[in-house]
């Protein structure tokens, strides 16, 4: 695979790593990494020997949020609207055919924050600070964040933390249910690279199957959702 | 309350609406059924429930909700409570929806609906199917209040967050709203449609712009709501 200008890119023992890289900017999401990230993903996907995928972040933070600098850049509202679905990197994220471990810590804000809702397992560093802050922008959340945050955490949590923009930190976001676990900073990357190897022992089928289980059957009625299940169950424990 | 909400969507400059309590409690009771309704037709007393039915138009405002719980929230006063969209909660004050234990009462006023899609089943069934009332501390760690203060703090507490909330885009607020409250109802999927739809629109704003450039210039914005 090539080098991309934004990430950094690695595999070991079917664990894709996908590091965020623009510490300068302490990995402000732009339009670059959003096309690095639509092709990783995309070979990622592609790519059998991978099972598990990690994301993370370089430098004193995970992600500061979107690069405001290019925003209004678009050249019209009907091509804006066009971009979004063409280069839909968000959705790319929710419907990977792999599990994604997020370890995130410094600062975990806006798109930061809406690409770990978008992953599977989510660690924090002790310490890390969360915030939505683009209603205090007149702006609201772009990648996900107003439908992925309330499934996670409640629509009232979520209109607290969205329409107020505060910081909270993870301490507070493990009491939300917005992450599972806290590390020391020192080893947080040890533990999800941990987290990533469990996920790569288990076989493709049955763990794509438990994910896809579970995000479908979150739109279903329970009764529907549990026939979904008997079928998923069927083909993942077929040899 | 109906007049209340007409009033606040028909003015165009309120950002955030508080609702809270005068006196000691926020609101507690029910209207019983009149007793010869009782024995009366089910078109009666669906006539005579709409006719009283209030929180819809407190939830369905665009604007976002504060409840300031100043004391007890107990029936339709809880039911009023759950319409809005953050609830903050003095210390000490009791929620419960115990109409199932008074003869002619019960959860008309979305009770039934809003309580277990705040706190679960699980707890909505234990608290409206055994009439158990709780304190703000186990409300706050079921998820029943999103924060709670001391009772001399209230007032401050909740016009800090109503502050913090209007100092915010106001189309923006409305539009966060709305993605999240709409968005409950439909599939991921379609509640990304209107995510990004409503980002769309909020591109063609004044207010974007401004805060974008208040942004890069390190100043507080100013938004008029354009």
């Amino acid at each position: 695979m090539p080098a991309f200008e934004t990430l950094l890119y690695s595999k070991d023992h079917g664990v894709a790593h996908i590091a965020l890289d623009r510490p300068k900017v302490r990995n402000a999401f732009n339009i670059q990494m959003r096309d690095d990230f639509a092709e990783v993903l995309s070979a990622i996907d592609d790519d059998p020997d991978i099972r598990a995928v990690l994301i993370s972040g370089e430098g004193r933070a995970f992600c500061a949020g979107a690069d405001l600098t290019e925003f209004g850049t678009a050249p019209s509202l009907v091509k804006a609207r066009e971009v979004r679905w063409e280069r839909d990197v968000w959705g790319q994220l929710h419907s990977l055919s792999k599990p994604i471990v997020t370890a995130v810590h410094g600062y975990c804000i806006g798109s930061g924050l809406e690409i770990a809702l978008l992953s599977d397992v989510r660690v924090a560093a002790a310490g890390t600070v969360f915030a939505l802050p683009e209603v205090q922008l007149g702006i609201i959340p772009a990648a996900g964040g107003t439908q992925t945050l309330p499934r996670n955490v409640g629509a009232a949590v979520a209109l607290d933390l969205l329409l107020t923009g505060r910081r909270f930190d993870a301490a507070e976001a493990l009491r939300f249910k917005l992450i599972t676990r806290i590390m020391p900073e020192g080893r947080l990357m040890a533990e999800a690279d941990q987290i990533a190897q469990l996920l790569a022992q288990v076989d493709a089928t049955r763990m794509l199957g438990a994910i896809n289980a579970m995000k479908q059957g979150s739109d279903l009625a329970l009764d529907q959702a549990l026939q979904l299940e008997t079928r998923v169950a069927e083909l993942a424990l077929g040899q | 309350m109906r007049d209340a909400c007409h009033k606040v969507r028909q003015d165009d400059n309120v950002r955030v609406l508080v609702l809270t309590g005068a006196g000691a409690a926020f609101s507690l009771g029910r209207e019983p059924l009149p007793t010869e309704l009782a024995t009366g037709s089910a078109i009666q007393r669906q006539a005579w429930i709409e006719q009283l039915r209030v929180a819809d138009a407190l939830a369905n405002l665009p604007i976002p909700v504060i409840v300031s719980i100043n004391g007890d929230a107990l029936d339709h006063g809880l039911e009023l409570a759950l319409a809005g969209d953050i609830r903050i909660s003095a210390e000490p004050a009791s929620f419960g929806l115990t109409d199932l234990s008074k003869p002619g009462c019960f959860p008309w006023d979305g009770g039934t609906q809003r309580l277990p899609r705040l706190v679960g089943p699980a707890w909505a069934s234990d608290l409206m199917l055994t009439s158990l009332v709780i304190g703000s501390a186990e409300a706050l760690s079921i998820g029943l209040v999103n924060r709670v203060v001391p009772p001399g703090e209230l007032t401050r507490e909740t016009q800090r967050l109503a502050e913090a909330i209007a100092a915010g885009g106001p189309i923006a607020a409305r539009y966060a709203k709305e993605a999240i409250t709409k968005g409950a109802d439909l599939s991921l999927a379609e509640g990304l449609r209107l995510e990004a739809d409503l980002n769309i629109i909020l591109q063609s704003t004044d207010d974007r712009a401004e805060g974008l450039q208040s942004f890069v210039e390190k100043r507080p914005p100013r938004f008029t709501g354009q």
